[in-house]
């Protein structure tokens, strides 16, 4: 790594992006996961209800459907709880990372001077909790953007104030 | 028309007849169907009657073109640096566009235009907007000086109008392609594209001929006896050689199409390119613009000192796909060079030549999870197909040949993924049989991503991905500790210096 120093710096020394602390999400936002779990688990039981109901002859298999809902309820709410733990926000003075992901995770950093635009968008489950989710865009696409979901909204629209005074000024 | 462009402006007045062309081709292809339709029922009908339908046709097509030839206007507002385009002829439309949100000028020439002898000047722009803004009739002197305004802005326009008329007259070029270059990389490259066209094409003449014999109730099908029958050794070799044939035919003939006369000329900071035998196209690029180089090369190519570069502009919103169609439009394309003229280009683009400092190579679970993603899983999946339908057991050789080639592909999938670093340069080489460098520099990245599976974290194994405006980058199963390194030093450079991507 040393082939590309400049001599003036030295880079061990710049600022680690692999050890900064990271904010995590509103407490909140654990109720509005359950919730969207919830409502994906009732239609999932109301569709099983029917099939039972009409098709007769996979009454014999009610047993097999309650043990996989269970484990299915059980797997989708644990897989929530990991993702929540995992993700995590950190503002630096000149940039924004975010981090999340289960089986991989990843980090993603975009300096305040490559921030194209930022919206704030809030869900209905969102708002009935006063959380919002921030958008910050790069001209990179879809992929190069990063999203953080479940703030607290005066935060957000704190942070969205900020970013947004950044952008400005770097103009 | 003079040099003037601050008033509101008209299109050549042959720009009635491009419009014509334009609006008659257009409803042509949109009425196709209806008219055919039309035609097979009207059989009783009187032929005048639909002869003077047709000429109402095109009356109304000749008056529409009028109307909105009068209606399009353009004008440079110099006091906003905005280019303005009105038009519509029922709706008015009013297109402005930022002077420095153009990335690309490009004059070009269609069949039609080039019998009128016209120009269309298109303005690519970095915006999200897809609406495409182009003048589709105006003369060559102009098209040229109001390239020149709406790129150089800020240079004098005394020296404009000096700079003018230099484009006729011809300095030598940068790079030029001769008949045989041409030849060469039609011989050497694209051989995807042109199966892929060749095997729809046999693919529809085989579609053609089922429904011809289906419909005439023919007994022998060429086609069915042929697969029936089974083909002997020596008719499949000619088979396959003419196949060979045509798909290199095909390959020179869309590149001697495509590429004709193809030039690279240097005009102060930019770079000119022409080429095209019936198309003739006009692109200038700014350097500045430009946010990944490429160039890449295989085998023959290697041998033949031929290389082919790509420089890749911002292109909003469709960066996620590399492969999108609108993405290749920002694309800029040299068929063939040599090692010096690439230099040439890259000291161009660059004010220097990258060097490949610092080597990073991937680790050796490259290998292991392609392997079992693309080899032990099909296989696999295969083996238990084959073991509940008896049917597929004949073919388990298959498995043989399928195991060395995609073995023998990821391994030199995995020879080439390197990461090479120098001051100022980020390299990316891969491939497997075209192998590609991408040239990024630093500040044209637009926000960075580091990926680690939970697995890798004892062995210190991660991926890295840097997206930039022109798509994205990726490096797999580097070290960590050395990505880490790499972004925390890419991110003072971007976040220190003020050098902007654009």
């Amino acid at each position: 790594m040393q082939d590309f120093t400049n001599g003036t710096i030295d880079i061990t020394a710049l600022p680690k992006y692999e050890e900064v602390q990271f904010n995590a999400l509103s407490r909140k936002y654990w109720k509005v996961a359950l919730l969207n779990t919830a409502i994906f688990l009732f239609i999932l039981a109301l569709a099983m209800a029917l099939l039972l109901f009409f098709a007769k002859e996979t009454r014999s298999y009610i047993y097999v459907f309650a043990a996989g809902y269970l484990i299915l309820s059980i797997f989708l709410i644990m897989l929530y709880q990991a993702r929540i733990k995992r993700t995590g926000y950190a503002i630096r003075e000149k940039d924004l990372i975010y981090k999340s992901g289960i089986i991989s995770i990843a980090t993603s950093i975009i300096p305040f001077t490559r921030i194209q635009h930022i919206t704030l968008n809030e869900g209905i489950f969102s708002r009935m909790f006063q959380l919002g989710s921030l958008h910050v865009f790069t001209a990179g696409g879809g992929s190069g953007s990063i999203t953080i979901p479940g703030l607290d909204i005066e935060l957000a629209r704190t942070i969205k104030a900020e970013l947004t005074r950044q952008l400005t000024n770097t103009d | 028309m003079e040099t003037d462009f601050s008033e509101p402006k008209r299109q050549s007045a042959a720009g009635v007849a491009v419009m014509f062309a334009n609006h008659l081709q257009h409803s042509v292809r949109v009425l196709i169907f209806p008219i055919i339709l039309l035609l097979v029922r009207a059989k009783g009908v009187n032929v005048w009657y639909l002869v003077a339908a047709f000429l109402f046709f095109l009356f109304i097509i000749a008056i529409y073109s009028y109307l909105s030839y009068l209606r399009f206007t353009f004008f440079l507002d110099e006091e906003k640096q905005e280019f303005i385009i009105q038009r519509g002829v029922f709706n008015k439309e009013h297109l402005s566009i930022r002077l420095d949100k153009i990335q690309q000028v490009n004059i070009n020439q269609s069949l039609i235009q080039r019998i009128i002898g016209v120009y269309s000047l298109d303005i690519d722009t970095a915006g999200s907007d897809k609406k495409e803004a182009s003048i589709k009739a105006i003369d060559h002197h102009t098209a040229t000086i109001l390239r020149e305004r709406l790129l150089n802005r800020d240079i004098d326009p005394d020296i404009d109008e000096q700079s003018a008329p230099e484009i006729s007259t011809k300095s030598s070029p940068l790079l030029k392609l001769s008949n045989s270059t041409l030849f060469k990389v039609g011989l050497t490259s694209n051989y995807g594209a042109s199966v892929a066209l060749l095997g729809g094409f046999i693919f529809a003449i085989m579609e053609t001929l089922k429904n011809y014999t289906e419909a005439f109730q023919l007994e022998e099908n060429p086609i069915k006896a042929l697969s029936t029958k089974g083909l002997d050794l020596a008719s499949t070799c000619v088979l396959i050689f003419f196949a060979l044939l045509i798909v290199l035919g095909t390959n020179i003939a869309r590149n001697f199409i495509k590429y004709f006369n193809f030039e690279v000329n240097r005009k102060k900071v930019v770079l000119a390119i022409t080429c095209g035998l019936f198309e003739k196209k006009h692109t200038l690029l700014q350097p500045a613009r430009v946010q990944i180089s490429s160039y890449s090369q295989n085998y023959f190519q290697k041998k033949l000192n031929l290389l082919n570069m790509k420089f890749k502009q911002a292109s909003f919103g469709t960066a996620d796909d590399d492969h999108d169609e609108d993405n290749k439009k920002h694309d800029i394309e040299i068929p063939g060079c040599d090692e010096t003229e690439r230099d040439q280009l890259l000291q161009m683009i660059f004010d220097n030549i990258p060097q490949k400092e610092a080597t990073f190579i991937p680790n050796y679970r490259f290998l292991v999870l392609t392997i079992m993603l693309r080899v032990v899983f099909p296989v696999a999946l295969f083996l238990l197909f084959g073991s509940v339908l008896s049917y597929l057991r004949p073919y388990f050789w298959w498995i043989i040949p399928y195991v060395i080639l995609v073995v023998i592909m990821l391994y030199f999938e995995f020879k080439h993924h390197r990461l090479y670093l120098s001051e100022g340069f980020i390299i990316k080489k891969s491939g497997i049989w075209d192998i590609e460098h991408q040239i990024l520099e630093p500040h044209k990245i637009q926000s960075i991503t580091t990926k680690q599976y939970f697995w890798h974290k004892k062995a210190d194994i991660g991926h890295l991905i840097l997206h930039t405006a022109a798509g994205t980058i990726h490096f797999k199963y580097g070290k960590y500790a050395e990505i880490h390194l790499m972004v925390n030093y890419w991110l003072y450079n971007i976040e220190s210096g003020k050098k902007d991507w654009m």
